[in-house]
């Protein structure tokens, strides 16, 4: 994307920026194979405290996002932290899509680990959101690596929820790039564009990585060796999980290794700094051949009509990316025993 | 738009045919084709868009009497290609080249943040066009952009005595303060003389091959996306199996000031 014009600043900060109190983060996922190499990420970092796991169709149904979310909890024996179901279905109803081709049936690349024996709290994901939201307000961060369906539940839900947020970051659309679904939309704006399209509109604090970005940053057959030869806390289980997801990726990218969607979108929460951002309002198309298409209005022109983009809160961008510090400091919290 | 015959070979004159919405660059652009050896203009059709169809066709008519070239004919249209391909299935393999000045490729359009204005005039029939198999090259505003026309080569248009030259500066006052209302600019882009010249001289333009489809509905009506087989899809899309056109990327943009600038003052 074409960075020109007004660059917002580097105005939230990264959340590690004061040794205070750790900032609240809730992720809402659908493990997922990059998932859980964020997660795995987000309970390692001291300056984090992750309030929850709230969960969602997308690589894997609800149902099995939910039973990974509880069994990564396990494997990184934070059995604590709560994991609240999402909604089973987007917005408008019927059956989700979902990527198992790419993360495997279990959704965690075929490992077919035994079933977690915590369970999953009492509330929904869009409860749980709007409890801890209101709890805190104006404390808690939340990275989406999914569809947005439960964030957009939280802003129906409560009208005061997208202000007391504190920071919404975005794993989601592709900006003036191809898509990963179809030419015109990235997978999780498709997995529900009118949730999409709310959460983008709702005045929330939100920043958002397209795969425009994530797709500049991989991990090569090499990193990974790297990695599967390390006695980093959790490497074993991620290069387990990581064979199925790679070999995707070389049929369909012609990859020979995996791109990092999930983890750099972790890293735009706390190293914004290794990004640049561009503000403008964002859109979602939710119908015709190009549905869960993301515009952004760049601001170049000043338009002498009023259009759908028109009086909307503008969001965060993030247009470039420092590739080599991401890379090296997603590997460098993975190698760490 | 314009058309070209196939039945030319390199020692004749390409026909051409455009389909104009006059318009003020589509003036320039007109005026250049009339000044360009390497074409022959054989007919201009008209179509909504800067201006009502009836207004077009008077100003089409206009133009060519300015020109002293009453002898291109001048045919109103709803819109001549859509028509031409519904009329006539072979006409998209008929025709030599169709160049369509429109979309805007991984950029904001300038009607709103998704479309391109050309587009958005009809987005039905564009994506009727780009999926016809005719041999279509696509020049959007991503690369129109790039070309624009200075305050200061207005100045040099406006001091000398060539007869279009002295036509447009009339006109180009409007033209020049939209774009500063618009843009905060002191130029003007110069969209169609540079869908033009890609026509008369296809090595001002580099192009990429691929599927352009056209959103016809939503808030993203008239929004084309490009799909250039980079990537490949696990499923079937709405790309998929459909003929490829020519999209520009780039253009030499100071050949294509130059080139309009000469023609323009030649009286």
């Amino acid at each position: 994307m074409n960075c020109n014009g007004v660059a917002a600043d580097g105005e939230n900060g990264g959340v590690l920026a004061s040794h205070a109190q750790p900032e609240k983060l809730i992720i809402d996922t659908d493990p997922g194979i990059d998932d859980s190499m964020a997660i795995f990420m987000a309970f390692q970092n001291p300056g984090l405290e992750v309030l929850g796991l709230t969960t969602i169709f997308g690589n894997v149904t609800t149902e099995d996002a939910t039973r990974n979310a509880l069994l990564l909890c396990e494997i990184a024996r934070r059995p604590d932290v709560p994991v609240a179901k999402g909604s089973p279905e987007p917005l408008k109803g019927g059956e989700p899509r979902i990527a198992d081709f790419i993360h495997g049936s279990d959704g965690l690349g075929n490992l077919f680990l035994p079933s977690p024996k915590s369970k999953k709290s009492e509330k929904s994901a869009a409860e749980f959101l709007v409890d801890k939201v209101s709890e805190y307000p104006g404390e808690v961060s939340i990275l989406a690596l999914g569809p947005l369906t439960n964030i957009a539940l939280a802003i129906k839900r409560d009208s005061s929820f997208a202000k007391k947020l504190k920071r919404l970051v975005i794993l989601g659309g592709a900006f003036f790039a191809l898509g990963n679904v179809n030419p015109a939309a990235e997978a999780n704006i498709y997995g529900d564009p009118e949730a999409a399209d709310i959460v983008f509109t709702s005045g929330a604090n939100i920043d958002v990585v397209g795969i425009n970005i994530t797709t500049q940053v991989m991990f090569t057959d090499a990193d990974l060796l790297d990695l599967r030869q390390s006695n980093g806390k959790h490497t074993k289980i991620l290069c387990d999980m990581c064979k199925f997801y790679r070999d995707w990726h070389v049929k369909s990218d012609g990859v020979y290794g995996i791109f990092l969607h999930d983890p750099v979108s972790f890293v735009a929460l706390v190293r914004p700094d290794l990004f640049t951002f561009k503000k403008g309002v964002v859109r979602v198309e939710t119908q015709g051949i190009c549905i869960g298409h993301t515009l952004m209005d760049q601001g170049l022109k000043k338009w002498n009509s009023s259009n759908p983009w028109s009086d909307y809160p503008p969001v965060s961008v993030a247009c470039t990316v420092n590739v080599d510090e991401v890379v090296s400091y997603i590997k460098n919290i993975l190698l760490t025993p | 738009m314009s058309a070209i015959d196939p039945n030319n070979n390199n020692k004749e004159k390409k026909k051409i045919i455009i389909d104009t919405d006059p318009g003020i660059d589509d003036t320039m652009a007109i005026f250049v084709a009339l000044r360009s050896p390497e074409v022959e203009v054989i007919g201009l059709t008209t179509i909504f868009g800067n201006v009502y169809t009836t207004l077009a066709t008077r100003n089409a008519l206009h133009l060519l009497e300015n020109a002293g070239r009453t002898d291109i004919p001048v045919a109103e249209g709803s819109h001549v290609t859509i028509t031409a391909i519904q009329l006539d299935p072979a006409f998209a393999k008929n025709v030599g080249q169709i160049v369509v000045l429109g979309g805007a490729f991984f950029v904001n359009g300038n009607v709103n943040p998704a479309a391109e204005a050309n587009i958005f005039g009809d987005p039905d029939a564009a994506d009727i066009v780009f999926t016809s198999g005719a041999d279509v090259l696509a020049v959007g505003i991503n690369v129109t952009h790039q070309v624009i026309l200075t305050d200061a080569d207005r100045a040099v248009l406006a001091s000398s005595n060539g007869k279009f030259a002295q036509y447009l500066c009339k006109v180009l006052e409007v033209y020049f303060s939209y774009h500063r209302d618009s843009y905060s600019m002191g130029g003007v882009y110069l969209h169609d003389p540079t869908a033009l010249l890609a026509a008369v001289n296809p090595s001002l333009v580099t192009y990429t091959e691929g599927v352009v489809r056209v959103q016809t509905s939503g808030i993203s009506r008239g929004l084309t996306i490009l799909y250039n087989k980079q990537k490949r899809f696990g499923e079937v899309t709405e790309w998929s199996d459909k003929p490829t056109v020519k999209v520009a990327v780039t253009v030499d943009a100071p050949a294509v000031i130059k080139t309009v600038m000469e023609r323009l003052m030649e009286s």
